[in-house]
């Protein structure tokens, strides 16, 4: 047990408590206790507007949740945003990754054009789509100009949630193509010189080895991104509010509807929970069902 | 020509055109931002003229400037709050001098696994009873200790000899002075990766800030434009995409003169 090792010589616990003090006092006090604080506020029907005490009501909040119909969409369109968007971003980073991976000159130009998107502000880049989806936008002058129709984009309830999905996965590839790689420069190169010699094609080497040896990596970086899609908001906030017709409307942007326009602060505090619950279980099912296959197979 | 640098030319071949493609958004924002009228047509835009009329318009809404120095003043403490919490504590945690040190740090990486949004409404309630909402205090004391810079700088110095640290100490050196002299130079590496992921990250939340923020004259410059674009510039599309270049310029400045960091800073937090 750790707590049996003495300190090493010459060292002063207290000294090293007092190092750890400031994070442990943040960590206690913006996440511990708000955790603690908002699950017994998800019990009651709290709300700093209305005056007077917070009173019990058990689990209604979460049964109010479960019948409302705005939140059961919300919580489809957030479905299809996540199941329809991580599959190709994962292939494009895997794609980018694997073609940025050799040595070439320019290498570095396109490790930082392909990861530019990922250090710019998330509102900007939701402002640019924004302007590209216009009607009369940069995008459908180009189908103008190849003769093609021009949807109505944000402004049209079936083409909304695909067009900010596509954004997402132009924005987000470059950021899992750097883990990725991380990943790729892990896996032993004489793994593929042998290959070679035995007469393997490339994409037999693909296949044989980069696959298998980047399964850690590769469910690591769904992991991150499931939970990442997950909680989108700012994209909504800024390029569609929700609609039309809440046909973009995500659990996030719910919540943050409840809570901050009818300050329903118990019943957001319920759903933030139910999300937790949902990202938690859904990491969890990713890393079982993934995690076991490879060491089945060898 | 080797094999090499003809891999090199047919690479560039396919990877140049996918590349003009993913920065073309950015072409597009620039190109807007300096076309006095455009009305968001890249084709009208690029018949010109060009001129900063949009940046000038930009800068003399008193509230943009505002907006600058809040996301400033917010990044920069941050940042600072950031990389001494992550030394001290990845210090203590690398040295494993506290007793339980395995489970603190397995605190640390399931912290690391909580979705922050999810923390929103929680520490809303919080801030809200502490009497800290609408302040600075509110998008700079709640972000002051990162898991993953802990993490990060926790993993750097398991991996560095104690040696040095360990001559400090029985030349009578009190543990603070060893860790001024003798540790804070040499975690330099590690504290650079903390401060510009610390910054790009601060630099760029939007959630919290457009949460935790009531007043005009406190909001971040992320904020400020997203709200800017929902009421009186909504289609001026000029004049959004010259605030967000200027919103882009810190981020994407820090990220060019230290690519090299960040890389690696994230290759080394997805080894783990």
């Amino acid at each position: 047990m750790a707590h049996r090792e003495p300190p090493p010589p010459g060292t002063t616990n207290a000294t090293a408590w007092l190092f750890l003090s400031p994070w442990i006092a943040t960590f206690a006090l913006f996440g511990l206790y708000p955790f603690a604080f908002s699950l017994w506020a998800s019990f009651t029907d709290y709300s700093p507007v209305r005056a007077g005490g917070s009173r019990f009501v058990g689990l209604e909040n979460y049964g109010r949740a479960l019948v409302d119909p705005a939140f059961w969409s919300a919580l489809g369109n957030t479905a299809v945003f996540v199941v329809g968007t991580i599959p190709f971003t994962t292939a494009l980073a895997l794609g980018l990754a694997v073609a940025v991976q050799p040595a070439f000159r320019g290498r570095t130009l396109f490790r930082v054009g392909f990861f530019m998107p990922s250090v710019v502000s998330v509102v900007v880049l939701s402002l640019i789509f924004k302007g590209l989806y216009a009607t009369d936008g940069a995008i459908n002058g180009l189908l103008a100009a190849l003769g093609l129709p021009q949807p109505a984009w944000l402004n049209d309830p079936r083409t909304a949630l695909p067009a900010i999905m596509v954004m997402d996965v132009w924005a987000a590839s470059g950021y899992y193509m750097i883990i990725l790689l991380a990943g790729l420069e892990a896996i032993p190169r004489e793994l593929y010189d042998a290959a070679r010699i035995e007469g393997a094609s490339a994409w037999a080497c693909f296949t044989r080895i980069t696959l298998p040896l980047l399964r850690p990596t590769l469910l690591f970086v769904l992991v991150v991104n499931t939970v990442r899609s997950l909680q989108i908001f700012a994209e909504v906030f800024v390029m569609t509010r929700g609609g039309p017709l809440r046909s973009t409307n995500t659990v996030v942007y719910y919540l943050y509807e409840q809570a901050f326009y009818r300050f329903d602060l118990g019943y957001a505090s319920a759903v933030a929970y139910l999300l937790f619950v949902v990202t938690l279980g859904l990491a969890f099912v990713q890393m079982r069902t993934l995690r076991t296959t490879p060491e089945a197979a060898r | 020509m080797s094999s090499t640098e003809r891999a090199g030319v047919s690479r560039w071949l396919w990877l140049g055109p996918l590349l003009a493609t993913m920065l073309f958004p950015f072409a597009w924002m620039l190109v807007v931002s300096l076309a006095p009228v455009s009305g968001g047509s890249l084709a009208r835009a690029l018949r010109g003229p060009w001129d900063l009329g949009h940046y000038r318009a930009l800068f003399e809404t008193a509230a943009i400037n505002r907006y600058l120095v809040n996301s400033a003043v917010v990044a920069l403490a941050v940042v600072a709050l950031n990389v001494a919490t992550a030394a001290l504590a990845g210090w203590v945690l690398g040295r494993r001098r506290v007793p339980g040190e395995r489970w603190w740090t397995l605190g640390i990486v399931a912290t690391l696994m909580l979705p922050k949004q999810v923390l929103m409404i929680p520490l809303y309630l919080v801030l809200a009873r502490l009497r800290l909402l609408d302040s600075y205090a509110a998008l700079i004391l709640p972000f002051a200790a990162d898991a993953f810079s802990i993490f990060l700088v926790r993993q750097f110095v398991a991996a560095l000899p104690p040696e040095l640290e360990e001559a400090a100490r029985v030349d009578g050196a009190s543990d603070w002075l060893t860790f001024r002299r003798v540790v804070l130079p040499l975690l330099r590496p590690a504290l650079a990766v903390v401060a510009i992921q610390s910054f790009l990250t601060n630099w760029n939340s939007f959630l919290f800030p457009l949460v935790f923020i009531d007043s005009d004259r406190l909001r971040t410059l992320p904020v400020g434009l997203a709200l800017l674009s929902q009421t009186e510039h909504s289609v001026d599309w000029g004049f959004l995409m010259a605030g967000s270049t200027v919103a882009s310029l810190p981020v994407l400045a820090v990220f060019v003169a230290s690519q090299r960091h960040i890389l690696s800073g994230l290759l080394a937090g997805a080894e783990k």
